[in-house]
């Protein structure tokens, strides 16, 4: 990464396009402050995350950031509701099983609540991580490559349901893909390639 | 807190059984602990008791005048029990024979452990009785009926008084076999011995104060007597009281104590081992949980109380087995133990807690508490190493916490850094020996058929991980065969010690015109004896000059001679002659005379009396006997193996040195229970001699020693029980990685066969170098343990050579393909799935 100077502003939606090995992942965790860059710095909110240790990162996750993987990642061992569950207990909230229902509900898994990862499809998954996201009322989503593992008819009704959801909670959207037709929803597109900014082409709209 | 979501992540854990194998070691290693530790506890206290009925008490004083009754208050004081004994060597009478005899008399407490064992009718029957003879009867050995003529309950007479011979006495606890002792038991009350007047000023008698009661207050009176002891007064303990015992037991317990650190060793492996592949597949988890906000502390935490709870499970579940385990031994063993074992303590229980949750800090916190450094970038780049803190850390807890334990258990600093010295030294070389086999297997792999190919290649591609597992597999049996050596090594040596044909009986007093005779009568009656030795009563009366009592009063004054003990040089002795040099004599220290010697009399002295009493080689010694006193020059310092049941002498002379003094002879022989008859016999033909029975001590000792054999055996399989599970441990921590290969190789068409026959050959490769490096590992730590340790003497074993290699081969191939069979069942599809 290098040069880079970026600003999206609160309720934007940012979709990082770039080849395979641009660096735009690279991007995503620095922006997540899931990593930190050799030089420079990284705002979240009113938060210097360049300035913070890997504790005080996870605080500012926690209270703001919610996350969309290609990989669903869901905790194996926990049930559909437990894992929306845990973004709140991680807060050390207690009514996180009702908000986690609902949320559940939303995404239209109202009726596989108790199932295991293991024993949902890969929409069904990734449904139950976009609940998991927005569960923790995170004020920006970030999301890496959402349908990369999903075929089209299944990624598009994700897509459908990450903007949604966006739209209802209020939330900022910053959206990995090499997706054309996705980074077109979105308010305004970067381009990334060699770790570069080539274009920041702010949406007409 | 993150508590209820540690608990619900420890359930789910659980219940996906991912933990299965992290609580069973864990369990494991209290359940083992616990159960060696209860077991030995009780075993050993057991012994102990069963080795106090050779004092007939837990702790002796033994003194030729009576001792301060201060004592005897202080005793009272700390709430010990006591009895008294006194004896004196006296003649008794029938009513037309006399007989001279060890009197021995006794009060109403003794004896105060073990039994008396009394018959109706001599040499045969006996039962069991808790007292001695009560006043105005006295019991008489089986012998003394034929040479007095006499049937029990006739009337015989003691000094001035006379009593019944109520009963036959077969056995008496604290009997010996020493020759103070020499002269046929009578046993009488001690309120009875004034009335025979037999005890007078200048009479030799044996004071024996005995005591019993608990240890701290036995050990605490030990300590405030033995300052006060003075040169006729002797503190005997357990060990003191029966010297083969005391050595074997000493050997047993540190043998014990060694397979109980091993054991908690390989434990520790296991628990370490399931901790890191807990981890390892937790690193996942831990990301993805930070992406959604848990701080490091939070992960810290949650997996803290994950391990507490874990640990207090596996602490109370294996203290339980281990109490479970330990009582059903015991009522197994019930039947083969004669002996009756004491509750057991809370010690074992205690220690198996505090074992666990030093295990688990020692050996499970260090991995887990990695995750904490874990990258939650991870998330997105599951090619991301896995962070680690520092590898250093982990060894060095676990470094820590097995040191602990050793000393702990030990008690003994120098003992567990010589193990533990040693153990790091082999490891090290070992791991160096590891990755050069394997290296030598890939360049002969290359010319194999496939399967081999497959899996000589994969072991060499995760080399690292296959070196580690090689050494922990070899670790794992080479403690195995350590033990097994020792335990063999040991159990050689105590049967040896006591052979079953052993010398069983002493017979004294042979007029030198009784010896032809008799030593026809045993060959006619086909009884193994020893040589006759010539036996003359006799005392050293200057050494150098001095007057040997002057000296030893002298140096006892000094300090130079211990105030409890030892051979003195100016005490009575039995003296003899020999030609050769005895059997299990060796000369420490000069010469031994050629066998053709008929010059100025020389003698040799036993080493322990040479020790005591000053006497060098070239010392001229002046000897009394029998009022006449002539020189002789020390030219020899023997050590005597005195527990080989022969004749053994502290002084033996030249030969022709005793020429001109009259003597009686001695010797031992061996007799069945079936030939015991033949003792009337003897006696009823030469009634001027004396046997003395030594086969109920003997009997005593081989009880004992088949007891302590048990222990070791079982305390064996109890190790061999944690080994296996390292080995599971070990194969289990590789499974994803085997998993995910095969899963791919089968994808790509090889069939089961293949996968299959690889994995056969890879496990049983390392099994084969794991063995041929326990058996380097095993060798070398046996030739220590044995030389520095449990002083036996070194014997390679090359049977091992073969065992080694075979039991690795067959037992981690077995284990592994048992284990692995699963990749091979599973469709390669849900493999990757799952992986994924």
């Amino acid at each position: 990464m290098k040069g880079i100077n970026l600003e999206i502003k609160a309720s934007e939606t940012v979709a990082i396009v770039g080849a395979s090995g641009s660096g735009k992942t690279t991007l995503l965790s620095l922006l997540a402050g899931l990593d930190t860059p050799t030089r420079g710095q990284v705002f979240l909110g009113p938060y210097e995350l360049t300035a913070m240790d890997e504790e005080q990162r996870a605080r500012v996750r926690a209270e703001m950031v919610g996350f969309v993987f290609q990989t669903f990642q869901l905790l194996g061992s926990l049930t559909a509701l437990e894992n929306v569950m845990l973004p709140a207990e991680l807060k050390g909230e207690r009514s996180a099983a009702d908000s986690a229902r609902e949320l559940l509900s939303r995404v239209g898994l109202g009726h596989r609540l108790n199932h295991y990862p293991n024993q949902l499809s890969g929409g069904e998954q990734q449904r139950v991580a976009i609940a998991r996201a927005f569960a923790s009322s995170a004020r920006i989503l970030f999301a890496d490559e959402p349908t990369g593992n999903l075929d089209t008819t299944t990624g598009l009704h994700v897509i459908d349901l990450i903007f949604d959801l966006n739209s209802e909670f209020g939330t900022t959207l910053v959206l990995v893909t090499h997706d054309h037709r996705l980074a077109e929803r979105c308010m305004s597109s970067v381009q990334i390639a060699s770790g570069e900014l080539v274009t920041d082409v702010s949406s007409a709209l | 807190m993150h508590f209820e979501l540690a608990l619900k992540l420890l359930w789910r854990d659980w219940r996906a059984g991912e933990l299965t194998l992290l609580l069973a070691s864990l369990v494991i290693a209290v359940g083992t602990v616990t159960t060696i530790t209860l077991f030995v506890d009780r075993l050993q206290h057991a012994l102990l008791n069963e080795s106090a009925t050779f004092l007939a008490a837990d702790r002796v004083i033994s003194a030729s005048d009576p001792i301060d009754p201060a004592w005897l208050e202080k005793a009272d004081q700390l709430g010990l029990v006591r009895s008294e004994t006194l004896s004196f060597l006296s003649m008794v009478f029938s009513e037309d024979r006399a007989q001279f005899t060890s009197v021995k008399a006794v009060d109403d407490h003794y004896p105060l452990r073990g039994q008396l064992i009394v018959s109706e009718s001599p040499f045969v029957g006996g039962r069991p009785i808790d007292r001695g003879p009560a006043a105005g009867e006295v019991w008489m050995e089986s012998r003394l009926f034929p040479s007095l003529g006499v049937a029990p309950g006739d009337v015989l007479d003691i000094g001035v008084a006379s009593f019944p011979a109520s009963s036959v006495l077969l056995k008496e606890p604290d009997r010996g076999g020493g020759f103070s002792n020499a002269g046929p038991r009578v046993m009488m009350h001690l309120g009875d011995v004034p009335a025979t007047e037999v005890v007078r000023p200048g009479s030799r008698l044996t004071y024996r104060y005995l005591f019993a009661g608990a240890e701290p207050a036995l050990e605490e009176f030990e300590q405030w007597v033995r300052p006060r002891l003075g040169q006729n007064e002797r503190w005997l303990g357990v060990r003191e009281g029966a010297e083969s015992i005391g050595n074997a037991l000493d050997r047993a317990e540190r043998f014990l104590l060694l397979g109980g650190l091993l054991g908690v060793v390989l434990a520790g492996v296991a628990i370490a081992l399931a901790a890191q592949r807990y981890a390892l597949r937790h690193y996942d988890h831990v990301a993805i949980l930070k992406t959604i906000g848990a701080t490091p502390n939070g992960i810290d935490s949650i997996f803290v109380i994950i391990l507490v709870v874990l640990g207090l499970m596996a602490t109370l579940l294996g203290s339980a087995i281990g109490y479970g385990t330990q009582l059903g031994i015991v009522s197994i063993l019930d039947p083969y133990i004669p002996i009756e074992l004491p509750a057991p303590g809370f010690r074992g229980i205690w220690l198996g807690l505090v074992t666990g949750f030093i295990c688990l800090l020692s050996f499970a916190l260090p991995p887990l508490l990695k995750l904490r450094a874990t990258d939650p970038v991870r998330v997105i780049r599951r090619d991301l190493a896995s962070a680690s803190v520092s590898d250093r850390m982990t060894y060095s807890f676990a470094l820590a916490g097995t040191i602990g334990l050793m000393w702990w258990y030990s008690a003994d600093l120098f003992l567990t850094l010589l193990i533990f010295s040693g153990a790091v030294v082999v490891v090290a070389v070992l791991s160096v020996v590891a990755w050069l086999m394997l290296r030598s297997g890939r360049v002969l792999g290359m010319q194999a058929g496939s399967a081999w190919r497959l899996a000589l290649a994969g072991m060499q591609r995760r080399g690292g991980e296959n070196t580690l597992q090689i050494l922990v597999f070899g670790l794992a049996i080479m403690l195995l065969l350590i033990l097994y050596l020792v335990r063999t090594a040991l159990i050689a040596e105590w049967q040896a010690t006591i052979p079953v044909d052993a010398p069983n009986h002493f017979a004294i007093n042979i007029a030198p015109e009784d010896v032809a005779p008799i030593r026809e009568l045993f060959e006619t009656r086909g009884v193994r004896a020893q040589p006759l030795y010539p036996m003359i009563r006799g005392r050293i009366s200057e050494v150098n000059g001095e007057s040997a009592r002057e000296r030893d009063r002298r140096r006892w004054r000094s300090g130079e001679r211990d105030g409890d003990g030892g051979p003195g040089a100016s005490s009575d002795r039995n003296l003899t002659f020999a030609v050769d040099l005895p059997d299990d004599n060796k000369v420490v220290s000069g010469t031994w005379w050629p066998n053709s010697y008929d010059g100025p009399a020389q003698v040799s002295i036993e080493r322990s009396m040479a020790d005591s009493a000053g006497l060098t080689v070239g010392d001229q010694l002046v000897f009394s006997i029998q009022g006449r006193e002539f020189p002789a020059e020390v030219t020899s310092i023997r050590a005597v193996a005195w527990d080989n049941m022969q004749p053994n002498f502290y002084i033996i002379f030249s030969p022709g040195a005793l020429d001109d003094f009259p003597s009686t002879y001695m010797t031992s022989f061996y007799l069945e229970k079936d030939q015991k008859l033949f003792l009337n016999t003897l006696l009823g033909q030469h009634p001027t001699m004396t046997v003395i029975e030594i086969d109920a001590v003997i009997e005593q000792i081989q009880t004992i020693i088949s007891q302590v054999t048990l222990a070791i055996e079982l305390v064996l399989v109890l190790i061999l029980i944690s080994g296996a599970l390292v080995l599971l441990a070990s194969i289990q921590a590789s499974m994803d990685e085997r998993f995910r290969q095969h899963a791919i190789i089968r994808t790509l068409g090889a069939g089961q066969r293949l996968v299959l026959g690889s994995l056969a050959i890879e496990f049983c490769v390392l099994g084969c170098f794991a063995g041929l490096l326990a058996t380097l590992g095993a060798e070398i730590t046996v030739f220590a343990l044995e030389t520095r340790i449990f002083e036996l003497d070194y014997e390679m074993n090359p049977e091992l050579w073969l065992i080694g290699p075979l039991t690795g081969t067959v037992l981690i191939g077995v284990v592994g393909i048992a284990a692995t069979l699963k990749v091979v069942k599973t469709p390669p599809s849900t493999v990757l799935r799952q992986l994924a």
